[in-house]
């Protein structure tokens, strides 16, 4: 008896599936707009959790420049909002003062370096490249950061002491000035008043956060302060070792303090950030984006669930007969839920497919045409698929019920 | 023992303000191997007692055996599995899935039934044999007369060998002549031991049943030989019009 309702299960489903490929073929305009709500709601999904994905990989990525451990003092603390930074504003600027507190009383640090760094034009042979990122520091930015020399050399310490007229560009100056010609012992102007010789160019570091790092200039610490302001603050990168954050930390903060004469009830007035903080902060902006990407989808799905109800809710009215004919010949009421719901599912799935596929199209064409990294992630086609699936059932049971509770002989009698 | 045993039925429908009584007290048996022929004008009741016998539906009172079980109490779903395993529907408009094959029109009640997909198109293709379609298998509803789709509706009803054929009004939709070959068709299938209970206002297909029933206003007014029932028509007329104020019962 089990397997001779196995076997009706099967029968059933199978005539479920042909009968409801057929209904759909019998109105191929009907259907084809119904599954194009679905497609155009699960794409635009897809597309808004894709963007999302993006923004987190180039997140990452540039947080992967600060390195996991790298720590940056600063006046500021990363990762605040807007309450806090209202305490926060009285506290003295980060100095050439803390770092020669910390490169002289710190002991765990691999490298100590000094950063200043602010937006300026850049002018080589009458030519402007606007925005470049400018920064000033000394010999020990390279192990501090991410960048790779490509020629000639770094910044020295010996430049920064005696103030040298020299800097290192990033691969976009370089391109925009030399064009594949050497760029090495050209001189430029950097800002409104510093005149400096290339000593040295950078390996390219590509895009993070929708935006080249490789617009940049950097000069030696002493040589950017006299050409844009004293007064800057700084920030000082520290490399801890590996494995040895959280003792750096502790122990820039005790430097940091005594440098500071800080009493031992006095708080902090400096920060000392890791990459989490940014990450943290990061999330909290992402969570913005993913409530925007359920509202989106929320509603795609309504209007799109709302489309297959309709089209559904006809079938079953031009159906009706077919039902009092199905339920005289032994249908149950389960075998025409059964029968409706998978018409429901199968346009849900149809429309789901296509809308996986132009969210894949769409993931291509950022991915090609926008700096954003855009892949499409195998849990996102299954989750479109299973979910249109889900979108067919729910917005299909009413409909589906409201044939399975036909009585026969009302349904026989429709005309 | 009797295939079908009525028991003082009664359905009445609720109209809200006021209630019509569709049969009254309907009782009468059937035995296995009979032809009869169920009388009545439009508005007699013939349609809710065919309903009642054919379990689409229950009586408000009485008592229905079929096959000596009681199916005046059950729910949907084991009316539905009485109906797949008892009786086979003939209908008035054919009610062919208009999309489907002649052959997966006789397939679809063995589907409820269970029946693996080999069996079922062996069977299938069997009962179409019995109505001379085995050429037509392939062919849909629209691309068949409508003789030939009535006899693909008898297929379907014959393809699961229920003990009862059930058919309503056979030739209300086919010209004499189809109609006669329909006719024929179910003397044939009741001479070879099938079961049949043909539901009709037209009292020359009752005269040709060896049994027939007729209803006036939802009561058994008369049940006997076919011929004789039938005749009984010519004075039973004026009484049937009535009815068919007073009663609802559908087309």
């Amino acid at each position: 008896m089990k397997r001779r309702r196995g076997v009706r299960l099967a029968g059933e489903v199978r005539d479920a599936i042909v009968q409801a490929a057929r209904s759909i073929a019998a109105h191929k305009l009907r259907a084809a707009l119904t599954m194009a709500g679905v497609a155009v709601g699960i794409m635009a999904v897809i597309v808004i959790f894709m963007v999302e994905a993006g923004m987190r990989t180039s997140f990452a990525r540039q947080l992967s420049a600060l390195g996991p451990n790298t720590l940056y003092v600063h006046r500021w603390a990363w990762g605040v909002d807007r309450s806090e930074w209202w305490k926060l504003r009285n506290r003295p600027p980060v100095g050439q003062l803390d770092h020669r507190a910390l490169v002289a009383g710190a002991r765990l640090p691999v490298a100590i370096a000094p950063i200043a760094g602010t937006e300026a034009t850049v002018t080589f042979a009458e030519t402007d490249l606007q925005h470049v990122d400018v920064r000033g520091t000394g010999e020990a930015f390279l192990d501090a950061s991410g960048w790779q020399l490509k020629r000639g050399r770094f910044i020295s310490d010996l430049d920064d002491e005696l103030g040298t007229d020299v800097c290192v560009i990033g691969a976009d100056v370089e391109d925009a000035f030399f064009k594949g010609q050497s760029a090495l012992g050209q001189p430029i102007k950097v800002g409104p008043l510093a005149r400096c010789t290339i000593v040295g160019t950078l390996a390219r570091k590509g895009n993070a956060f929708g935006r080249s790092q490789d617009g940049v200039v950097i000069l030696p610490l002493s040589s950017f302060l006299r050409s844009f302001g004293h007064k800057r603050g700084l920030t000082i990168a520290v490399v801890a070792p590996e494995g040895k954050v959280a003792e750096t930390e502790d122990e820039v903060t005790a430097v940091m303090r005594a440098a500071r004469r800080l009493g031992p009830g006095d708080p902090d007035n400096f920060s000392v950030n890791r990459q989490d903080k940014i990450l943290s902060s990061f999330n909290q902006t992402m969570m913005t984006t993913n409530i925007v990407g359920i509202l989106v989808g929320i509603i795609t799905a309504v209007v799109a669930g709302i489309g297959i109800m309709n089209i559904l809710l006809v079938s079953v009215k031009e159906r009706t007969r077919e039902i009092g004919v199905r339920r005289a010949l032994g249908a149950r009421r389960g075998s025409i839920l059964l029968q409706f719901l998978s018409e429901a599912i199968m346009v849900a799935l149809a429309g789901g497919a296509v809308g996986v596929a132009l969210g894949a199209g769409a993931a291509g064409l950022i991915d090609l045409v926008s700096p954003m990294p855009a892949t499409v992630d195998p849990a996102v086609v299954i989750g479109g698929i299973l979910g249109s699936c889900l979108l067919g059932a729910v917005f299909g049971l009413w409909p589906a019920l409201s044939a399975a509770t036909l009585h026969p002989i009302e349904a026989l009698r429709h005309e | 023992m009797a295939l079908i045993e009525l028991d003082r039925i009664s359905k009445t429908y609720d109209l809200g303000l006021s209630q019509v009584a569709a049969l009254r007290d309907v009782s009468m048996a059937i035995e296995p191997g009979e032809f009869v022929a169920i009388v009545g004008q439009s508005g007699s009741g013939k349609s809710t007692l065919m309903n009642i016998i054919g379990c689409l539906d229950v009586p408000t009172a009485g008592r229905y055996r079929l096959a000596g079980r009681d199916v005046s109490e059950l729910g949907d779903d084991e009316l539905a599995d009485v109906r797949n395993l008892q009786i086979g529907f003939v209908f008035q408009s054919f009610q062919l899935l208009p999309r489907a094959s002649a052959l997966e029109n006789v397939e679809l009640p063995l589907i409820y039934r269970g029946v693996p997909g080999k069996q079922r198109r062996e069977r299938a293709v069997e009962a179409l044999r019995r109505v001379q379609l085995e050429g037509r298998m392939k062919h849909k509803p629209t691309e068949l007369s409508g003789g030939q789709r009535q006899r693909v509706a008898i297929a379907r009803a014959l393809v699961t060998e229920p003990s009862l054929l059930l058919a309503d009004e056979p030739t209300g939709n086919l010209d004499s002549r189809t109609g006669e070959e329909i006719m024929r068709l179910f003397l044939d299938l009741h001479a070879k031991g099938n079961t049949i209970v043909l539901v009709t206002h037209e009292p020359k297909l009752a005269a040709r049943c060896p049994r027939a029933v007729r209803l006036v206003d939802g009561e058994v007014v008369a049940d006997g030989r076919g011929r004789e029932v039938a005749m009984s028509n010519v004075g039973a007329s004026d009484e049937g019009d009535a009815g068919a104020r007073r009663c609802s019962g559908g087309p």
